[in-house]
């Protein structure tokens, strides 16, 4: 099971396809397929209810999907009881034994499959070692802080060599400064180990961070799977757009359309985009807040309309201008530094180049 | 009371002293009605008609008879014990993981029956067990007899009737701990390869262990005491030390061996309150709490 993979390993070490699982008539995954190269990190993002952690639980053996295949290295495994599938799993909030101290929550896996003694006792050493807890090993589980339970966590999961890891909203026990600290820090780790590693999670800036590729979910299906830069850059729908990063969203019209650019009339003023759009259709134009800049004589193959300052957000290493738009159109500029004599109130210039500016059809 | 409020934040340190002065009325209400009687039992116990005299507990604990009853009281203890935690172990982890509406039923089937006084409930044994009750009715035209079983008057009967009367005392405390305990913890022992056995014996079983000591503790210290139900469902035939008890201090007259038995009572109760305290200790410094 575990190095099966020659053949199939281009449908992936993780091949999940035409998953579906319902609860009661509530479909929570529908016909999901998702396939994650070895070594891969990848991020299952949405809302909570999304069915993000249905897929993980019904990988791990946990729930049973009511139609579909799932396979790891090449062997199927939808139908193989979950302590004999190899998944290790990294539960939110950890799901520590809160009998055993840290080396025995480690050791568990390795006793539960009957490796002998001597060979767990190092293994957990071991496993200790690269999570940094070796001066632990004897406490209680319950005397550790959040950041330590969660190393724990990752070791116990570890130490028994899993196919693949699953990680569970890993990070959302931790107060925030430490939160940053281990994401990088896990995401490290499990290079170092050279593991496959799914993470479930509705941060969707934790996402950026530990992914290589992300898959936002919406009800129950996969809107959208790509690397962090394209998904930012090239939401695939409205949905993707607005889940990850902040946007200017404004509503517009198409007025005029030819040779895969469009030009659309908005409250603000016309702007050009490309895109394929019949004339007169309802659409979304969006630009990310960084693309935008403050200026009245802009070079050519850029848009520039008008808006009014509603507020000014200094924000540490850049300054944020949301202006004053009808709903349910929102524009925000981020800026790294304000222009002077800027105030809420003024009327600014805002300029973004063409290739910057999204087109969507309307919801 | 203004005045009261404005000088609590000095005094919250002594807070907790002032709180437990609310424990003296049911104190003094406990001295005058349990623990003053209880002081006058263990007296008369050594009380003989010409003085001090051990002449209770050589009888209680010499006699062949009082013998052969205080082993049929542990015995009745032990049996009814371990039959209410074999159905009452599965049954707390039914109600503690069952939702809604489920839950609600499981409930009133456990805890109905505490309601229903154990007069009505001996009555009811009755109507099923006797000769020509329900049960043996009903195996009779099943053809699983041929002639009518005498079940009522019968040591099963008493198990079943001192089970039955029980069990809440034992679902009760297994329940609120299972209902604490994390239920994710058997999926994390799956996914590391546990077998649902392993995972039950190395997670399940032990978390729920001061449940276990707490009802076990409990219901021992009930069943080994009964008088009532023995008396409804044995009479004379089956002879526990309560109900010897009884017979000293009413019919006999004979104070100093009922409080005598009564000691003793007192003592088997006091070793098992004891010891479950001390294993509840032991396992919650295991757990690191």
């Amino acid at each position: 099971m575990k190095d099966g993979a020659t053949g199939v390993e281009a449908a992936g070490h993780l091949a999940v396809s035409g998953v579906t699982k319902r609860f009661g008539a509530a479909v929570v995954l529908d016909d999901l397929s998702i396939a994650v190269a070895r070594g891969e990190f990848v991020s299952l993002l949405g809302p909570s209810g999304c069915g993000k952690t249905t897929l993980l639980r019904c990988v791990a053996g946990l729930l049973q999907p009511d139609a579909g295949r799932i396979a790891v290295g090449g062997a199927e495994i939808t139908k193989v009881p979950a302590h004999k599938r190899n998944v290790g799993v990294v539960f939110q909030n950890y799901a520590l034994f809160p009998h055993l101290t840290v080396a025995e929550n480690i050791g568990f896996g390795l006793r539960a499959q009957g490796v002998a003694k001597r060979d767990a006792a190092s293994r957990v050493a071991e496993a200790l070692r690269l999570v940094r807890m070796e001066a632990h090993a004897d406490k209680p589980v319950t005397s550790l802080s959040g950041g330590q339970q969660q190393r724990v966590a990752v070791a116990r999961a570890l130490v028994v060599r899993p196919a693949l890891m699953l990680l569970d909203e890993p990070f959302s026990a931790l107060d925030r400064k430490l939160r940053e600290t281990m994401q990088v820090e896990l995401k490290q780790l499990l290079r170092e180990v050279g593991i496959t590693a799914i993470f479930v999670t509705h941060d969707q800036e934790e996402a950026l961070v530990v992914s290589d590729r992300i898959a936002v979910m919406n009800a129950g299906r996969i809107e959208q799977l790509a690397d962090p830069a394209t998904l930012y850059g090239r939401p695939a729908s409205l949905y993707v757009l607005d889940f990850v990063g902040q946007s200017t969203r404004l509503s517009g019209r198409v007025a005029e359309a030819g040779a895969g650019m469009v030009t659309i009339a908005t409250a603000l003023g016309q702007v050009r985009a490309a895109g394929n759009f019949v004339p007169g259709s309802s659409v979304v134009v969006a630009v990310r807040p960084e693309a935008i800049r403050i200026d009245a004589a802009p070079e050519a193959e850029m848009n520039r309309i008008e808006a009014r300052v509603a507020d000014i957000s200094f924000l540490g290493s850049r300054t944020q201008l949301i202006f004053d738009v009808a709903e349910p159109d929102h524009a925000v500029v981020e800026l790294p530094r304000l222009p002077d004599g800027l105030a809420p109130g003024a009327m600014a210039p805002l300029a973004f180049r063409v290739a910057d500016t999204m087109v969507f059809p309307a919801a | 009371m203004s005045a009261v409020l404005a000088a609590a934040p000095a005094t919250a340190t002594r807070r907790p002293e002032g709180l437990t002065l609310l424990v003296l009325p049911a104190l003094a209400f406990m001295t005058v009605v349990f623990l003053l009687p209880l002081l006058l039992m263990l007296w008369s116990s050594i009380r003989g008609p010409d003085g001090f005299s051990l002449s209770g507990y050589v009888r209680v604990l010499g006699d062949g008879y009082y013998r052969q009853v205080m082993g049929q009281s542990l015995q009745l203890g032990l049996i009814t014990t371990g039959g209410a935690l074999l159905f009452g172990y599965p049954a707390a982890f039914a109600l503690a993981r069952a939702k809604g509406y489920a839950q609600v039923v499981l409930f009133a089937l456990v805890f109905l029956p505490l309601t229903v006084s154990i007069i009505v409930k001996s009555f009811g044994w009755g109507i099923i067990l006797r000769r020509d009750g329900i049960l043996n009715w009903a195996m009779l035209e099943l053809g699983f007899i041929e002639r009518p079983v005498r079940m009522i008057f019968t040591e099963g009967a008493l198990y079943a009737g001192m089970i039955n009367v029980f069990l809440p005392f034992m679902v009760l405390p297994i329940y609120s701990v299972v209902r604490m305990m994390d239920r994710r913890l058997p999926d994390a022992a799956a996914t590391l390869g546990a077998s649902p056995w392993f995972a039950f014996t190395r997670v399940t079983l032990p978390l729920s262990l001061p449940g276990v000591v707490a009802g076990v503790s409990i219901t021992f210290s009930l069943a080994v005491a009964a008088y009532v139900t023995p008396s409804l469902l044995m009479g004379d035939r089956f002879m526990t030390m309560s109900m010897v008890m009884a017979k000293a201090f009413l019919n006999l007259r004979d104070w100093q061996l009922g409080a005598a038995m009564a000691a003793v009572l007192l003592f088997v109760a006091l070793v098992v309150v004891v010891a479950a305290a001390v294993l509840q200790k032991r396992l919650s410094t295991a757990r690191g709490a």
